[in-house]
């Protein structure tokens, strides 16, 4: 997989340039839009659970939480519609087919990486106006941003693969979206999770194995300073931070299987 | 492989399932079908393929529409995944299943002939080198940092064209693309095909321009309903082909017919020297069409009438017993008219005959039948065109001291 895409590094380029400047064509943001948009989501959340629930985490954890969970869902929608959406050059075009979800996911890795500049500056001011710093664990961040990148890699490779054979994946994946922003500690974090699971530790073992979440409460600990935000390593999260690597594989694998078809199908 | 084999296919086949209507599987469907036991039909675009292209050769695949010559070529460049079989190639392929296939319509052209570019696997610094063949070869020099959302289809399909044959591949798989772009362009790009055949690289190619093919091709393969029927020397596919085209288009000849019925053709032949009926002529032999009339009653002074036009609809030659001098006095019953081509002058193609009869005065038309009858010629030698002029050539020296000598003077 790694040979064919250094042998494919200029299509992986183009096809990266192609799905950043068609996405922001034509709007007169652009570029903006990719840390707008979270931006405007962490801020509706922030207001909704602070004043609604009176149970809110702070800002700046939102922040990172819901910039982080908009690179998979990009990842995710975007990845899920490549295949099909590409018919034209999947039945005209040979070339190795992972390439186009997986050029996807690097656009959202891109977009990802510009909206974390603006995520840094917003919550470095959120932090300095209550006197703290960022955490100098934050020049990690390009790690665990790779790491986050393999997972949405094995979703975009099975939700593509899968989408092109069903196309009930599109509305099945809509509403496992929502379950799975839920699911993910985007909009809390992990103390809220502790507490909310109280006497029953299972549920924070579980919520642990999801593997958005130790990537997202990884985060967290990397930028955030405080020991409320110290990473909790445990037997689940480790199983958590595992995971996208079995996932990836098993994609890739069903990917391979499935793309026989795809000229086919699409 | 063998060394002197560019492209390999052994029992290359493609199944396909019809699922109907039901393109895409919704589960409730599936649920009926198992549950009533329907299996859904298979269909096969091709089977049992089994071919070669050498090294430097040219290789037209044709026949009919639907008969898996495009699914053919799409197994061969990869897009598509055989169902049965093998396919091989040595050497870089560039495949022009489609022009500009892949363009993104936002992009500039510059930007999508990079794009395209990496799409057929041409490495970036190839294509700054040339960049500028590419778009002069595509003639957008003005509008190359154009969107290609604007552009004309003709623009769009040259610089795929461009981009695809400036890349040097060692084999080229083109699909019925050169139909495209006006005659200019299109002259171009034969004028490429021909450049790739002096490099000695290997061709294959779908086309319904049979005439292409014959000048073209080395070897032709004929493919029908899924099959290949026959494969050898151009002339002879070819004709195969169109003989075998000929009678299916036969029953769907539109009848377009009038007439007042005094006098009615009711059958036409085309028969060569020996009374033989024939479809298919040879340039420069004898044609004979004879035109089976029946008058009803004895109509006086009738003419009978014909013209012949190319498949692609020109008018190529019309005329009549008039226009002949021939007076026929009168004629009653059934009949005969023979017309005689000798030699035929007629090249290469397939050609329409209408024929009809009228009064003397062409005030009363008795009955006309409009491109019903149908007819191929074929050439041995390798001139161009659908007429044999016949030349003669001369070489003359016109430099001076030819010029002194008195050949034809009379002064």
């Amino acid at each position: 997989m790694i040979r064919e895409i250094a042998a494919h590094r200029e299509l992986v380029s183009n096809l990266v340039r192609r799905e950043l400047k068609s996405r922001y064509k034509g709007s007169v943001l652009g570029m903006a839009w990719s840390f707008f948009t979270p931006l405007a989501l962490a801020a509706i959340y922030y207001f909704f659970f602070k004043y609604l629930v009176a149970r809110g985490a702070p800002g700046e954890s939102i922040i990172i939480g819901v910039f982080g969970w908009n690179f998979t869902a990009i990842c995710m929608n975007n990845g899920m519609m490549s295949i099909t959406g590409n018919s034209n050059l999947i039945k005209k075009v040979a070339f190795p087919r992972f390439l186009i979800p997986f050029s996807v996911c690097v656009s959202g890795l891109v977009d990802y990486a510009i909206s974390l500049v603006i995520q840094f500056i917003l919550v470095g001011v959120l932090l300095a106006l209550a006197g703290k710093m960022l955490s100098g664990w934050c020049l990690l961040l390009p790690l665990l941003a790779f790491h986050h990148f393999i997972l949405n890699l094995s979703f975009s490779l099975l939700l593509s693969a899968c989408n092109v054979y069903y196309r009930d994946t599109m509305h099945l994946v809509n509403i496992f979206i929502t379950a799975f922003f839920f699911m993910s500690p985007a909009m809390y974090d992990w103390n809220f999770i502790v507490e909310s699971s109280g006497s029953h530790p299972w549920i924070a073992n579980l919520a642990l194995m999801n593997p958005l979440a130790p990537i997202l409460i990884g985060y967290r600990s990397l930028i955030l300073p405080g020991p409320e935000y110290a990473f909790p390593w445990m037997t689940s999260s480790i199983i958590g931070l595992l995971l996208p690597y079995i996932m990836l594989a098993f994609s890739y694998f069903m990917f391979q299987r499935m793309q026989r078809n795809f000229a086919d199908l699409v | 492989m063998k060394q002197n084999i560019a492209i390999e296919a052994e029992n290359l086949g493609k199944r396909y399932w019809m699922r109907g209507a039901q393109e895409n599987p919704t589960l409730f469907g599936m649920i009926r079908n198992k549950v009533k036991g329907i299996k859904p039909k298979e269909f096969w675009a091709i089977r049992e393929a089994t071919f070669s292209v050498q090294k430097g050769q040219t290789v037209g695949i044709i026949g009919p529409n639907g008969a898996g010559k495009s699914s053919t070529l799409g197994l061969v460049a990869g897009t598509i995944t055989p169902t049965t079989g093998t396919v091989r190639s040595e050497g870089r392929i560039a495949s022009l299943l489609e022009l500009g296939a892949g363009f993104h319509s936002d992009l500039s052209g510059r930007e999508n002939v990079y794009l395209n570019a990496s799409l057929l696997g041409i490495p970036r610094e190839d294509v700054t080198k040339r960049f500028d063949h590419i778009v002069g070869f595509a003639g957008l020099e003005e509008f190359i940092d154009m969107p290609v959302r604007n552009y004309s289809s003709g623009m769009y399909v040259r610089l795929g064209f461009a981009v695809a044959t400036e890349v040097n591949p060692d084999i080229l798989l083109i699909d019925e693309v050169l139909a495209v772009g006006d005659a200019d362009f299109q002259a171009k790009c034969l004028g490429r095909i021909r450049d790739f055949q002096k490099k000695g690289k290997s061709l294959l190619f779908v086309t319904h321009a049979l005439d292409t093919v014959e000048e073209y091709c080395h070897e032709v393969i004929l493919v029908e309903s899924g099959n290949i029927t026959d494969r050898g020397i151009p002339e002879r596919v070819i004709a195969k082909y169109t003989e075998a085209a000929l009678d299916e288009h036969k029953e769907n000849l539109a009848e377009d017919e009038h007439g007042t019925g005094d006098i009615t053709l009711k059958n036409v032949t085309f028969r060569d020297e020996n009374e033989q009926e024939r479809e298919t002529f040879s340039s420069g032999s004898c044609l004979h069409i004879d035109i089976e009339y029946m008058a009803k009653k004895r109509v006086e002074n009738p003419v009978f009438g014909y013209s012949i036009k190319s498949h692609h609809g020109w008018h190529l030659f019309g005329g009549n017993t008039q226009i002949a001098d021939i007076k026929i006095d009168s004629v009653e019953g059934p009949g005969v008219v023979r017309i005689t081509m000798d030699p035929l002058v007629l090249r290469y193609g397939h050609f329409i005959l209408s024929v009809s009869s009228h009064s003397w005065d062409h005030s009363v038309q008795y009955h006309r039948i409009e491109d019903q009858y149908e007819f191929f010629v074929s050439a041995k030698d390798i001139h161009e065109g659908i007429i044999q002029l016949n030349p003669q050539y001369e070489l003359r020296d016109i430099s001076d001291s030819s010029a002194e000598k008195p050949a034809s003077d009379k002064s």
